[in-house]
């Protein structure tokens, strides 16, 4: 029993998107633009060449939230959408009906259609893949060049996560919908 | 299999008094223009249905123009607009019969044939648009997720499709008592069914527009409407606009209605739009101007939907009853959109509002069009629906009882 | 290729299983299928089962990156960081991730191929091995062999020419054509990537060195964009610590890179302009007495020259304002600032073939460096160390016909081995060589995209008698080849052994995690064929016509003959008598041990006290060697900046950096100059066709400014026509504000036009067809950035 989140030092972020890729390796996410768990944002940048706002283009890597208080699970009609022991979000390919509520649920765009078995899948914290072989680390976080993501045990306060947590101060995304997101962007 | 179906009519007919058993006889109709119009452009939807559903199950959610982004389409307008349907019309059915409002039981048969049939082909859209139907009706029943809309609009639709088949039933042998025992458990959970529905967009945290307390009350109202509307068509086509005195006492009581309900529709629509702008959240308010510049919103849902009926009652005093039929032709026009722009409205602001690859423009405004798939079953639905209605029509006896 | 099977049922079903080198595959951790479109999609996914997990180098791009391969019933379904080596901070890049859809590419090169049609129309015929060796040899009815090219050159060897691109058997080729066939003609990337800049630091501070940025704090990276071209293991070092957390960044670029997204400040510099923000730097720095006196004494040879020369020449801040684009009183700032840091690095830059004056640029950067003496030591430029891997001696005729190489036309300094693409290209076209160029050996290299003027290119092509190219996808330039070689990719092939320097040295291997698949072989393997196929015939070539061969020969029996044959390195087939896995055994073990080799077929990765050293710090972070052991210093006494460099003045070069007005940047009104350069997620045009990332960029697109684009009436994703005087392409408009108003921006490496490459055919524009082939005069470099162009839209 662990309860996982994951910390990013977003500022280290690149937008090279070896996480992006090394996910769709890792965990079998189909090929397509729109088929991806995880991904990296960028916005426009303000201002005319070449007097540019350099603060205005940022980089965000995101994923799902794997939120505490998920709205994707809270509509799922089948329980297909469920918390696994670890606090994981997980979706059962077996229950799910494809009603795609889940997608209009998540205030993240973190879900999409799985074409093989047309059921709604996302990040899984690479649960199913790495972590039952017994490794620690997710595909996303060991393949990034810049070192953006920490995972771990939020509950084990000797965790690296936890430490680095205590440590930094930390924002999560559009905390105002109570979602309680388990993504921590250090500052 | 004539002589089977046949046979089973012969069986249903010991229980229900029927009109015709005889299937050739079903076919047969008045070869006037606009039976003819109406005739063909139903046998049209109804190979466009074929066409749309098969392309359907070959292709998957691929036939359809829904994305990521914009994940629900036509096909769960279409379902709203059917069971929005079936609730208005069983509500005003139910204020006739159970209520014992006298001028407006005439049409309590008809309604809830009405509510029976749109209510199935509510059905028949949401089973093509739910990936796995089969595997629905298994694990909505061993895996509740009580917590879901969705769920619960399952339970408390399959249960007001028990309720309103018996209660039709009772109604056509003319056994009152049960007939209107049924109606109140009809209506009770079709009002919980159909707020319910209001709710699985109302629960959306997600998306600011849709989130609140909102739609499941404007889901009621808008059901009582849209419920007077079919009234006023099906009586129009029935009589051919040459409605008998005891009808038209009917229908002038039910424009009279339909003309408060607007009036409060209107009311509902304005506040909504002026909270949302001027309520502070800056992603709702742009949604809001959005919708408000929009011309499904503007023609469809305001003009047609609402504005029009109102003005034909109000300069009438709800006595222009010929010319409401053509009103609410134009109405259920608006209704449809309605429920197309709460659908599409509610995906409109992008949950990722970032750019995700190199070379795109900035997301804006999610933009949806229904795939040629999506609009065939949608006609198609239609279709199927005026083919039941025909049907029931045909050979049950809808008209209020001879006594 | 008509012959191929049709890439849709490549690794469906049973077809699949029999074609991939008679290893069966698991069929359900390799997944295709098609998208809506049609498009057919692969993709890997890992199970719990038992796997094997084979260490690798990557090979998508020139870092080579330690990895480690997951290998499940016989397919790659992973690939993940290896975190034993120094250079590559366990991290693979989006490019290094996506290897796995290189390996399993549709249209991979499977068999060997011959041609039956005209060049450049596709037609080709399936053959053998040994007939694709022979028709090298002695042709076909469509083109003629190497034996007759070299009889009827009377065994001038020097009429081939051969290239080859990055990689770790480029050493092999080279022995095989260069050393052992012998022709002088050789190309490579060098002269079209980073010469000037190896040159120019080379012979100002001794070397390229490298760049400290762990330690560093404060950084000038112009023209260099670290976010997007990966360079390890410096991309890794600078992006933990820009952005207010230890090292300054300072971004000069004439567009908006998310390098600059990472700077504290962003100069959109002119092109072809650095050198006089350099020497303005230095101006203040020498004015202003800033650099580090004692330093400056004791290693810079011919400093007070430079100091004369830039203060008299005023080459001020005011002055390099009007021509970089660059305020003075920032270039004051920046001059100062540097010189008051502790650890302040000019970074080198890599692809430095910008304009005509980049030597000139490099040696004022690597003197600058000097000025601030934050060189050869922590957080500086360091030289570092090397670990010795024994060198076996190639053993190589001497043939007299043979000539010496002729592509000097224009250059100042002759570079030797490698040569200059651009003008070795034009001479033979122009007819300027003295001797014919009749065949052209390639591997790993596509010359159609990364030589300017593409036409020149394949004009170029079709005037050889015999092309033949070792690749692994059908690339532009193999399609007017006449015999087609199919390597096996990196991943399924052993390389020899390599040792990487500097500051923490180690010793790496790529094993193959797979045996090649289809038909293909490991590059020695097909060296040592193809030498096996030539000697006789070559050797019996060079009796006919050497007449050193002959005088020495004369009278011999035959056993002296073949005596004589082997002992003068006429047995073209000698380097490859050992494989690759023996030859990396013996070299290891010979050097560090028996304990050592285990180490490195075990981990991929060895060097001394490994064990030891080498501990996790965090879940993401390693240290390799302890503070105390890393190379920081090692020049000590040796150490020189050669400021003053006389002997250039011989060939016509400055002897020190100078101005001249000629270089100022122009463009006509209503044209604008063309730059290019690379992106995180592609490999110039080597990885185009790569399923995983075409996802993420499908095309390539021009940068255009916003308002220009207004006025011109372009929006976004319209169709351009962008014409130079040697080409025009066609390319979807991307607007922005990262750029200049008269300047646009094109990745390279796309609009592919080998139709055999499904994903990257016709897609995007090639900047090759449209930047001038122009040098730059010290070493006859290709010049990337002096082009202007007319955009119209169509
Ligand atoms: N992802 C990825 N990484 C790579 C490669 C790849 O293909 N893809 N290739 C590898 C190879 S072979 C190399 S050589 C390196 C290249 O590494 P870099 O040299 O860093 O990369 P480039 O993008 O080619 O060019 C650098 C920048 O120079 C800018 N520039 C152009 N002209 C001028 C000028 O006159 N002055 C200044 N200050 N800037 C100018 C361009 O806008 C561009 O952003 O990258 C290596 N790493
Ligand atoms: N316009 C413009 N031109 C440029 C540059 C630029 O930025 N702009 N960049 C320049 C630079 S820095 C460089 S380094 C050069 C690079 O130029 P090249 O060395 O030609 O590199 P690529 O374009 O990546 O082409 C590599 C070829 O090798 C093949 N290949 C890949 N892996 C293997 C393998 O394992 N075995 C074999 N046999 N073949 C393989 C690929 O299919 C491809 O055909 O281009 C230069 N040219
Ligand atoms: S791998 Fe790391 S640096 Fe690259 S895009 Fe992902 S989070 Fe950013
Ligand atoms: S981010 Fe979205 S998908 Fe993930 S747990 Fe939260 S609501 Fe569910
Ligand atoms: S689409 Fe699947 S996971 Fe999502 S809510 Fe419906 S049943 Fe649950
Ligand atoms: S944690 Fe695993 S599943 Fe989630 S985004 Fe990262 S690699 Fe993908
Ligand atoms: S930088 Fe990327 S592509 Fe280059 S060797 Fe490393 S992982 Fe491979
Ligand atoms: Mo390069």
């Amino acid at each position: 029993m662990a309860n996982y989140g994951m910390a990013l030092d977003y500022k280290n972020c690149i937008n090279c998107k070896a996480c992006e890729v090394a996910c769709k390796e890792e965990n079998g996410v189909q090929l397509g633009a729109d088929k991806h768990r995880i991904w990296v944002g960028v916005k426009e940048i303000e201002g005319l060449w070449p007097n540019l706002s350099i603060a205005s283009s940022t980089f965000e890597p995101s994923q799902c939230q794997q939120c505490e208080n998920a709205p994707c699970q809270e509509v799922c009609p089948t329980k297909a959408t469920h918390y696994t022991k670890d606090g994981v979000v997980m979706v059962d390919a077996d229950k799910c009906i494809l009603c795609s509520y889940c997608m209009e649920a998540c205030p993240y765009d973190a879900r999409y259609v799985k074409e093989d078995t047309m059921t709604v899948d996302k990040c899984t914290f690479c649960s199913d893949t790495r972590l039952l072989r017994g490794e620690t680390t997710t595909a996303c976080q060991a393949t990034c060049p810049t070192k953006v993501r920490t995972f771990g045990d939020l509950d084990d306060p000797n965790s690296e996560i936890s430490i680095l947590l205590a440590h930094r101060e930390h924002r999560t995304l559009k905390t105002h919908l109570g979602t309680k997101p388990k993504l921590f962007y250090l500052i | 299999m004539f002589v089977l179906a046949e046979k089973g009519m012969k069986i249903i007919e010991r229980f229900i008094p029927m009109r015709h058993t005889d299937i050739r006889e079903l076919l047969n109709f008045k070869k006037t223009p606009l039976n003819l119009l109406v005739a063909f452009t139903t046998l049209v939807f109804l190979v466009l249905f074929v066409v749309g559903a098969t392309n359907y199950l070959i292709h998957g959610h691929h036939a359809y123009g829904v994305t990521r982004e914009h994940p629900w389409g036509l096909m769960i307008a279409m379902y709203i607009f059917f069971v929005v349907s079936s609730t208005g019309l069983c509500i005003m059915s139910a204020i006739g019969h159970v209520f014992e409002v006298e001028v407006l039981e005439p049409f309590a048969k008809r309604a809830i044939h009405g509510a029976l049939v749109t209510l199935l082909s509510g059905f028949i859209v949401i089973f093509l648009e739910i990936g796995h139907p089969l595997k629905m009706m298994i694990y909505n029943t061993i895996s509740p997720g009580l917590t879901s809309a969705i769920w619960g609009m399952g339970v408390l639709y399959s249960l007001y499709l028990i309720f309103i088949v018996i209660e039709f039933f009772f109604l056509l042998r003319h056994d009152h008592k049960w007939a209107k025992r049924f109606g109140i458990f009809g209506l009770v959970v079709g009002v919980a069914a159909h707020s319910n529905l209001g709710a699985v967009f109302g629960f959306l945290v997600a998306r600011p527009v849709a989130n609140g307390i909102y739609y499941p009350l404007y889901f009621i109202l808008s059901a009582m409407v849209t419920g007077c509307y079919l009234i006023f068509l099906m009586y129009g086509f029935k009589y051919k606009l040459n409605f008998p005195p005891e009808m038209q006492k009917t229908l002038v009581a039910t424009a009279k209605i339909l003309g408060l309900l607007l009036a409060i529709l209107l009311f509902f629509e304005i506040w909504r739009m002026l909270t949302a702008i001027y309520g502070g959240m800056e992603d709702r308010a742009e949604t809001a101007l959005h919708i408000l510049k929009s011309s499904p919103f503007l023609v469809g849902e305001i003009l047609l939907g609402i504005v029009i009926p109102f003005l034909v009652i109000l300069l009438s005093n709800g006595k222009a009853i010929k010319t409401m039929v053509f009103a609410s032709l134009g109405g259920m026009v608006g209704i449809f959109f309605m429920r197309y722009d709460l659908v599409h409205d509610t995906q409109l602001y992008p949950m990722q509002t970032l750019k995700l690859r190199e070379y795109q423009l900035p997301p804006t405004f999610i933009e949806y069009f229904p795939s040629t798939t999506e609009i065939f079953i949608a006609l198609g639905a239609i279709g199927i629906a005026i083919t039941l209605y025909y049907i029931g029509d045909k050979i049950l006896y809808l008209e209020t009882d001879p006594d | 290729m008509k012959v191929e099977i049709s890439r849709r049922r490549f690794l469906q079903g049973s077809v699949a299983l029999s074609i991939i080198g008679g290893t069966s595959i698991g069929a359900t951790s390799l997944l295709s299928d098609e998208n809506e479109h049609g498009e057919m999609r692969i993709m890997t996914r890992t199970t719990n089962t038992k796997a094997q997990k084979v260490p690798f180098l990557c090979g998508m791009c020139v870092n080579k990156c330690a990895g480690v391969a997951r290998v499940e019933k016989g397919v790659v379904v992973k690939l993940d960081p290896n975190p034993y080596f120094p250079k590559s901070r366990n991290m693979l890049c989006p490019r290094g991730n996506a290897g796995i859809q290189t390996l399993y590419d549709p249209d991979r090169l499977k068999y060997p191929l011959v041609r039956v049609g005209n060049r450049g129309d596709g037609k080709y015929k399936r053959v053998s091995w040994d007939e694709a060796y022979d028709a090298i040899l002695n042709g076909t009815d469509k083109f003629k062999g190497l034996l007759q090219i070299l009889d009827e050159e009377k065994d001038n060897r020097s009429t081939i020419g051969y290239c080859n691109g990055e990689g770790l058997s480029k050493e092999g080729f080279e022995e095989l054509m260069g050393l052992k066939i012998g022709t002088p003609n050789y190309v490579d990337e060098i002269s079209i990537c980073l010469e000037t800049v190896l040159g120019g630091y080379s012979a100002t501070i001794g070397a390229y060195g490298e760049a400290d940025m762990n330690n560093a704090d404060y950084v000038i990276i112009a023209g260099a964009n670290r976010a997007e071209a990966i360079i390890t293991p410096d991309t890794m070092d600078m992006f933990k610590r820009s952005k207010g957390r230890g090292l300054k960044t300072i971004v000069l670029d004439p567009r908006f890179t998310n390098t600059a997204a990472k700077a504290d400040r962003w100069y959109a510099i002119n092109p072809g302009t650095d050198l006089a923000f350099v020497l303005a730097l230095t101006y203040v720095v020498f004015s202003e007495n800033l650099y580090d006196k004692e330093f400056a004494k004791k290693y810079l040879i011919g400093y007070e020259d430079y100091k004369n020369h830039v203060i008299k020449n005023s080459y001020t801040p005011q002055w390099a304002e009007k021509i970089t684009n660059i305020p003075a009183d920032e270039i004051y700032k920046t001059a100062r600032e540097f010189m008051s840091s502790e650890h302040p690095i000019y970074y080198q830059g890599r692809r430095s073939v910008f304009a005509k004056n980049d030597f000139q640029l490099r040696r004022a950067q690597a003197i600058f460096q000097g000025l601030s003496g934050n060189l050869d030591k922590k957080g500086g430029i360091i030289y570092g160390k090397k670990l010795a891997l024994p060198k076996e001696d190639v053993n190589s005729p001497m043939y007299a016909q043979a000539q010496d190489r002729f592509d000097k036309e224009g250059i100042a300094i002759f570079a030797g081995k490698t040569g200059s693409w651009i003008v070795f290209r034009n001479m033979v076209l122009e007819g300027k060589n003295p001797y014919p160029v009749r065949a052209m050996f390639m591997r790993k290299h596509n010359p159609m995209a990364g030589v300017p003027n593409t036409k020149k290119t394949e004009e170029f092509l079709k005037k050889m008698d015999l092309n033949v190219m070792i690749d692994i996808l059908p690339s532009d330039t193999t399609m007017f080849c006449d015999v087609i070689l199919p390597e096996a990719s990196y991943l399924e092939r052993t390389s020899p052994v390599a040792s990487y320097g500097f500051l923490e040295p180690a010793i790496v291997q790529r094993r193959a995690a797979i045996k090649p698949m289809f038909e293909s072989k490991t590059p020695e393997v097909i060296y040592k064929e193809l030498a096996e196929k030539l000697t006789e015939p070559l050797w019996k070539n060079s009796l006919k016509y050497d007449e050193d061969v002959q005088d020495d020969t004369k009278g011999m029996k035959v056993d002296e003959l073949a005596k004589y044959y082997k002992e003068n390195g006429f047995d073209l087939t000698e380097p490859w008598e050992k494989s690759v896995e023996e030859l990396n055994k013996e070299r290891v073990v010979k050097a560090f041990g028996e304990e050592a080799w285990n180490t490195l077929e075990e981990k991929g990765v060895y060097y001394p006290n490994m064990d030891k050293y080498h501990k996790q710090l965090n879940p993401n972070e390693y240290q390799y060697y302890p503070e105390d052991k890393k190379n920081y210093t090692t020049k000590g006494d040796k150490l020189k900046v050669v400021v003053n460099f006389k002997n250039l003045a011989k060939k016509g070069v400055d002897p020190m950096p100078t101005w001249h007005d000629e270089w100022a940047f122009k463009v006509p009104d209503g044209q604008f100059r063309l730059v290019t350069g690379r992106h995180a997620q592609f490999t110039q045009s080597g990885t185009t066709n790569n399923m995983a990332l075409r996802d993420l960029i499908p095309t390539n697109y021009i940068w255009i400014n916003k308002r220009e684009a207004k006025k011109r009436g372009i929006e976004f994703g319209d169709m351009l026509e962008v014409k130079s005087s040697v080409g025009k392409v066609h390319i979807k408009a991307y607007p922005t504000e990262k750029i200049a108003p008269n300047m646009i921006f094109m990745l390279h490496g796309f609009g592919g036009s080998s139709k055999e490459m499904e994903m990257a055919y016709g897609k995007g524009g090639n900047d090759a067809s449209i930047i001038e082939d122009k040098i730059e005069p010290v070493y006859g470099a290709a010049v990337m950035h002096e082009t202007n162009v007319e955009i119209r839209k169509v």
